[in-house]
């Protein structure tokens, strides 16, 4: 890296108002696209789903609680992700969830409620959350198409023959499931889909990428995911040093 | 809810692919101002600072707790607050649940402000973070690095009051200040490198900068009101306690 190390102030300075140009260009772009997402036309859900949750049995308007927009991360735990003691639940969905928490005060405060859902039967999301630490909803959609419809699950037929992932066909999705989140208004008791997005755009739900993106090593990493563990169990310095 | 367009699946599949390339292309875009980012000169730093923490008397290069990065956050805390901005606060509460991912990638994090260590150890209790949190009270570090101004030169360059934003009168407010004392202090992210025993800042950023530290946002622009502020922008957060008190 010996070549950062020669910059004087004024070089620096050079650079680095040239580089704010282009990010204030790209926040605008960003701007730009959330006003448009506003301007998505929305599509009322007509099937009825029912979630299993802690508080029993609900629908899909039920999970707005009170609240007139609903976001649901679709968590990868459960069929076709199996669940046993080395493998619990997806790291990467784990990762993003690591994000929920905080921002739920905010997000509530502001008229939105996020839950998670998964296949997996609430007995198995439990245990994993408690070991996580988590406090966010999360609701079993294993007796629902939800997962499904909302192209976040395929099933053996569509394994073979095909299915939509992320806006796009593909011939045979090698995958049982993938992650992805879902967003949803109530209007009149009406329940319309607003927006889903899948692969990298659920990056905008991973802060931690935000903090790397302006770390003299950036993501510092081959591929997404050849180093994310969950919060419990990358060593510590201390431990990967003895 | 207003009124907003309904449409049958092949229309709006139509609108969302056409939204979708667009969003690919701006995540490249991103990713190509991270790459931007690394290749920014680096400036060795020709004062050294002492900073006040919870284990005693620390200088810079102490704070990078074995890691080689450091992400510093210029907490808006000033000596004559009663308790942390709240903008400030509702960043900060992302942090803690992030601290392993992010050392896990050589990257510390810290949050410095002027306010003396007792006030903001107490508020940090209040909040229930365990992020380190510096007091810069007896150092320039703050003035140095743009996040403190002295108050009389900031009554002579500040604008009149109807002309700021209306979070800083709505902030000054909740954190028991006058305004110049508010606004005296100043938020934003500094970024060090520690390499062969000398420290190095490779990157500054202020303003909207610092909406990488607000998960929330990312969140509000996919749903269906986005972030729904306006000009008023930002007075509708609250520290995480105090929802549905006011």
């Amino acid at each position: 890296m010996n070549e950062h190390l020669e910059g004087t102030r004024e070089d620096r300075l050079a650079a680095r108002r040239e580089l704010l140009d282009a990010e204030k260009e790209h926040m605008r772009q960003g701007d730009e696209l959330a006003r448009r997402r506003g301007e998505l036309p929305w599509i009322p859900v007509e099937k009825e789903y029912v979630f299993d949750t802690d508080d029993g049995r609900k629908t899909l308007a039920d999970l707005f609680d009170g609240r007139s927009q609903l976001l649901v991360y679709h968590f990868m735990f459960g069929f076709g992700y199996r669940v046993d003691e080395e493998n619990p639940g997806c790291t990467g969905c784990s990762f993003v969830a690591d994000h929920f928490d905080a921002a739920i005060p905010h997000l509530n405060g502001h008229d939105v409620t996020l839950v998670a859902e998964s296949l997996a039967p609430l007995d198995e999301l439990r245990p994993y959350k408690q070991r996580m630490g988590w406090r966010f909803p999360w609701v079993s959609s294993g007796g629902s198409d939800f997962k499904y419809d909302y192209g976040a699950a395929f099933t053996e037929e569509q394994q073979r023959n095909g299915a939509e992932y992320n806006l796009r066909h593909v011939d045979q999705p090698p995958w049982p499931q993938r992650e992805g989140m879902s967003a949803f208004a109530l209007r009149e008791e009406t329940v319309q889909h607003t927006y889903s997005t899948y692969d990298r755009g659920v990056e905008r739900f991973m802060g931690t990428y935000g903090f790397l993106d302006i770390a003299p090593l950036g993501r510092n990493e081959e591929g997404p995911a050849d180093w994310w563990q969950r919060h419990d169990e990358y060593e510590t310095p201390e431990e990967a040093t003895s | 809810m207003p009124e907003h367009r309904i449409a049958a699946q092949e229309e709006w599949q139509t609108a969302r692919d056409e939204l979708l390339a667009e969003e690919k292309e701006h995540t490249r875009r991103r990713d190509e101002l991270a790459r931007r980012r690394r290749e920014l000169p680096w400036v060795p730093l020709e004062k050294d600072y002492e900073l006040e923490t919870a284990d005693g008397a620390k200088s810079l290069s102490d704070l990078f707790e074995g890691h080689s990065q450091l992400l510093i956050y210029h907490f808006m805390f000033g000596p004559s607050y009663e308790a942390g901005c709240p903008t400030c606060s509702s960043m900060v509460d992302g942090v803690d649940g992030l601290l392993p991912h992010l050392h896990a990638r050589d990257v510390a994090m810290l949050l410095v402000s002027r306010a003396p260590l007792e006030k903001l150890q107490a508020y940090k209790r209040r909040m229930g973070w365990s992020i380190p949190w510096a007091s810069s009270a007896n150092s320039d570090f703050n003035f140095d690095f743009g996040a403190s101004f002295h108050e009389e030169q900031m009554r002579e360059v500040m604008p009149p009051e109807d002309e700021l934003p209306p979070i800083a009168a709505h902030n000054a407010d909740a954190t028991g200040t006058d305004l110049v004392s508010y606004i005296s202090e100043m938020f934003g992210a500094t970024v060090l490198k520690l390499q062969d025993g000398v420290v190095y800042k490779t990157y500054a950023t202020t303003g909207r900068g610092v909406e990488f530290l607000m998960g929330y946002y990312g969140i509000l622009d996919r749903t269906p009101r986005g972030r729904d502020e306006g000009d008023a922008f930002q007075t509708w957060i609250r520290r995480h306690d105090e929802y549905g008190t006011s």
